[in-house]
């Protein structure tokens, strides 16, 4: 996932934050923070949440949703094979079944995948969900007018890649079959140890092809899930949740579904969602956001105050943010230079820069530090917290650049604090340390993503990010690593052109192994390796934090997402 | 044809060929702008193949000049559009449809124009009777400890952005005071009461912001014609302050007024995307903002061209009162 919209830190730099945090300060909640997990009682069904988000929950229609785990107000909706377990901290990265009875059963190299449905599963309307809704929901993902889904399934299933989906190719494909109504098989082009993971995308949710309206179905998607869409409006930006009577609790284990009503509300300010959360006056008492963090300013007003701070939860979600190079352009064919400005970096401006601390820590490995990833501890290049200079002009000595070095870095112009400007001059004062002169090309938001995913026009070193779809070493070294995913002509993510058979073969051997913790161990290995080359520097990996409501309760963070489960959150 | 029938019909015909004129050059823009709509819409990750197919499902793979005569057909005709299971009916004029969402247009328009028709009619009003009293009082207390006051607020609140004010305001209505909840937009026909309770700190915000200036022009503009011998004659001839002032001074004063209104009102239909931001408002400004993000063409166009109508429209309307309120002036 190279992208993730819900992430924002844009508070942090504007200006608003200081009037925001006095008030925060000011007029914190006058009844002092509500127990967070349930410690002033258990949490109680009934009453409405709010979730009040910056971005809209548009595209509300499984075959469109790009989610990690099958997100999380749109879990509310969509039930899934499986799904992520819905626990705090590294517990909650374990995959679980969801409409399935288990994870899923691999037979040969875990090229076919088995699942068997529970029984008693229902829609919104009380019909029964058979296998076949399963293989029309998948299959309609392909489906051009369905489009902004993960690309897995096109490159994984038999027969994916140039299928159109249902409404042009009726016979489906033939790498799903439905032998019977609870039994669903998927044939894959090659292994898949992480199948299980991705089967938790809405895309492996119930559609039934008679309650079908293709592109309109986001209006109403029909729920499979706790709670069902009354009301969608502006393409997501305000969503209605009711409890749906046909979901049981018997058959899901995960999800929670405390309030009686779920309301969504978008298109506000960070500064105001923050402050909203702060008062929590009226309805906002019982109210979360899914997609706002707090900024600096405020992390430090909200450390004043107990009441507020006994109401933030942290969370970590795998997300790496690194320098990546085009060794096919000069001087960063040479490995030296790229281990020269990888020993140059200093990591404590470029965390400040990223906001601090607090949301920012320092990464030396491509895989995000959780063990669910593989996480293998190496810094080969170290440049301590303040970058080596010494040791980078040595580099550049050797590499014939005695008189030190011009090179431009190439980053997006929009204030996400993640590719931004901030970060891109706190790299270029540290390069100027090591006698590397870094001229800045800041490009549109657009202009960037085009041009730095272009096989053609890719720069030699830009700032980038790439975040996990799932909680796996897979989806986060096979798409950067892996020689079979360069693309030519379109979005090619392998800036690094790796194109070695013994990283291909060590990819391929470790898809083949269904084991997690065996794979994760491979992974984190292969990440080491691969570390050697300097290919990449990473810099940091974002830690989330996020204000709940006086009146929420049961706030649960697991390592899959980072944020607090909507599921599990009780306003009783 | 009598005189006022060929003038309205003048003016359409012009406005018209504005409004296509602006939908040309923003569609010839955000063509060449970099950025692939087709990518946006596809996703991330999108492999060549769906690619290709997306952009075949968004007719993105025809030149310029027939992309844009499909949208003029629509405007003229209506469009059909595959939905996959059925057909989208998209009547006349028709925008298109959404890159992004699939929506229609026209009903993304229909759900915005009201949400920002409210907020900038209602800070419309209360930026003229804020800014023309301030301005008047000025006038009429020159060289005064009044004046000075109103035209130190007055410059402040030209200098204090809004995203500043409207903070501010919600600080001290919804947080220290509680006095209003924090904005919700609530449709005037479901409950006309909350409507305006809703968008009371939206148009006070805006109305600080724009008030400033009208009350500086009103007040160089009331003084002004204060100054002009007829005015000297009204009081000449025995009339009381409250007379001169009311009936003739600001009926001179109010023409320039009138034209900025004119523009500020149009634009607003467009540029209110802080305020509406701020106050969660989904207006037609935050709509064109995330279009221009995901080069979604058919609502940037959309957008673009409603507010071009509004602007123009609003012209129209202020030529009239221009011509009922100086009565020098004639519409030809």
């Amino acid at each position: 996932m190279p992208h993730i919209s819900v992430i924002s830190r844009r508070v942090a730099a504007a200006a608003v934050s200081v009037v925001l945090v006095g008030g925060a300060a000011a007029c914190g909640p006058k009844g002092g923070g509500a127990a967070q997990n349930g410690a002033d009682g258990a949490p109680k069904k009934g009453g409405t949440l709010t979730v009040l988000n910056r971005q809209p929950q548009n595209k509300f229609d499984p075959a469109r949703l790009y989610t990690s785990g099958g997100g999380n107000i749109p879990s509310l909706v969509f039930r899934t094979l499986t799904t992520r377990h819905r626990a705090d901290g590294t517990e909650g990265t374990k995959v679980v079944p969801d409409l399935a009875t288990g994870t899923g059963t691999p037979s040969d190299d875990a090229k076919v995948w088995t699942y068997k449905l529970k029984d008693g599963l229902t829609y919104e309307d009380g019909t029964p969900i058979t296998s076949a809704d399963i293989k029309y929901g998948v299959e309609r993902s392909f489906a051009p007018e369905l489009s902004g889904g993960a690309p897995y399934l096109r490159d994984w299933l038999i027969g994916g890649e140039d299928y159109q989906g249902p409404y042009k190719e009726k016979k489906g494909l033939d790498s799903i079959e439905t032998p019977d109504a609870k039994t669903i098989v998927f044939h894959l082009r090659k292994s898949e140890g992480d199948f299980p993971y991705f089967a938790t995308s809405t895309q492996f949710a119930p559609v039934p092809k008679d309650k079908d309206t293709g592109a309109k179905y986001a209006e109403h998607p029909v729920s499979s899930g706790p709670y069902k869409v009354v009301r969608n409006t502006n393409d997501g930006e305000q969503l209605e949740l009711e409890r749906n009577p046909h979901w049981s609790e018997d058959t899901d284990k995960e999800r929670h579904a405390y309030p009686d009503r779920i309301e969504v509300k978008s298109g506000l300010s960070s500064a105001v969602i923050n402050q909203r959360l702060s008062t929590g006056a009226g309805p906002d008492a019982a109210a979360v956001t899914t997609d706002t963090n707090l900024g600096p300013a405020e992390l430090a007003q909200v450390g004043n105050d107990k009441s507020l701070a006994a109401r933030v939860g942290t969370g970590h979600f795998g997300y790496t943010n690194y320098l990546a190079f085009n060794p096919e352009v000069k001087p960063f064919d040479n490995p030296k230079v790229r281990q020269a400005i990888a020993y140059a970096v200093n990591r404590t401006s470029v965390v400040n820069a990223a906001g601090g601390s607090a949301l920012a820590e320092p990464a030396t490995t491509f895989l995000p530090d959780r063990k669910t990833f593989g996480y293998t501890p190496y810094d080969h290049f170290p440049a301590g917290d303040k970058g080596n200079a010494a040791k980078a002009k040595e580099l550049l000595k050797e590499a014939g650049y005695d008189n030190g070095l011009e090179i431009t870095l190439t980053h997006s112009t929009a204030q996400d604090f993640e590719t931004s400007p901030e970060i891109a001059t706190a790299l270029q004062a540290a390069l100027k340390e090591a006698g590397i002169t870094v001229k800045l090309e800041g490009l549109e938001s657009n202009d960037y993503d085009e041009k730095v995913h272009s096989f053609k026009d890719q720069p030699g070193l830009f700032l980038a990010h790439w975040g996990a779809d799932w909680p796996s070493g897979g989806p986060f070294l096979a798409p950067i690593f892996d020689g079979r995913q360069i693309v030519k002509d379109g979005a090619n993510f392998n800036t690094a052109r790796l194109d070695d058979p013994k990283v291909n073969d060590e990819i391929d051997a470790i898809n083949k192994i269904t084991d997690h913790d065996a794979a994760a161990q491979r992974w984190g290995a292969l990440d080491r390796t691969i570390g050697e080359q300097a290919l990449t520097v990473p810099l940091f990996h974002p830690v989330y934090k996020r204000l709940v409501g006086k009146d929420v309760k049961n706030v649960v963070i697991s390592d899959w997402t980072g944020v607090l489960d909507v599921s599990q959150v009780a306003v009783k | 044809m009598n005189g006022l029938a060929g003038y309205f019909l003048r003016r359409a015909l012009g406005a018209l060929a504005v409004v296509l004129v602006l939908s040309l050059v923003v569609y010839a823009t955000f063509y060449i702008a970099p950025g692939d709509p087709a990518r946006l819409a596809c996703g991330p990750r999108c492999n060549p193949e769906q690619l290709r197919q997306v952009r075949e499902q968004l007719s993105l793979g025809d030149p310029f000049y027939l992309q844009y005569w499909h949208f003029l057909q629509g405007l003229v005709a209506g469009h059909d559009y595959s939905t996959g299971t059925g057909v989208l009916h998209c009547t006349a004029p028709c925008f298109g449809q959404s890159y992004q969402s699939n929506q229609l247009v026209t009903d993304l328009l229909a759900e915005r124009l009201p949400v920002t028709a409210s907020l900038a009619l209602g800070a419309m009003v209360l930026w003229l009777l804020l800014g023309i009293g301030t301005g008047l009082l000025s006038a009429l207390r020159r060289g005064g400890a009044t004046e000075r006051v109103l035209t130190w607020l007055t410059l402040a609140g030209t200098a204090t952005p809004v995203f500043i004010t409207g903070l501010g305001l919600l600080m001290l209505f919804c947080v220290y005071l509680e006095w209003l909840p924090f904005p919700t937009y609530v449709p005037l026909a479901d409950d006309p009461e909350q409507w305006a309770w809703n968008l009371a700190l939206p148009w006070a915000a805006l109305a600080l912001l724009e008030s400033a200036k009208y009350a500086r022009l009103t007040r160089s503009s009331m003084l002004e014609t204060l100054a002009e011998d007829h005015i000297r004659t009204f009081r000449a001839y025995g009339l009381t302050e409250r007379a001169v002032v009311g009936r003739h001074a600001l009926r001179g004063a109010l023409p320039p007024v009138i034209a900025l209104t004119a523009v500020d009102l149009g634009s607003m239909f467009g540029n209110a995307v802080l305020t509406e931001t701020l106050f969660g408002l989904p207006g037609l400004g935050q709509l064109l903002v995330h279009a221009t993000q995901t080069i979604d063409i058919p609502v940037v166009v959309a957008v673009v061209m409603v507010t071009g109508t509004a602007v123009v429209l609003a012209n129209i309307v202020a030529d009239v009162l221009y011509a009922v309120a100086d009565r020098r002036v004639a519409l030809r």
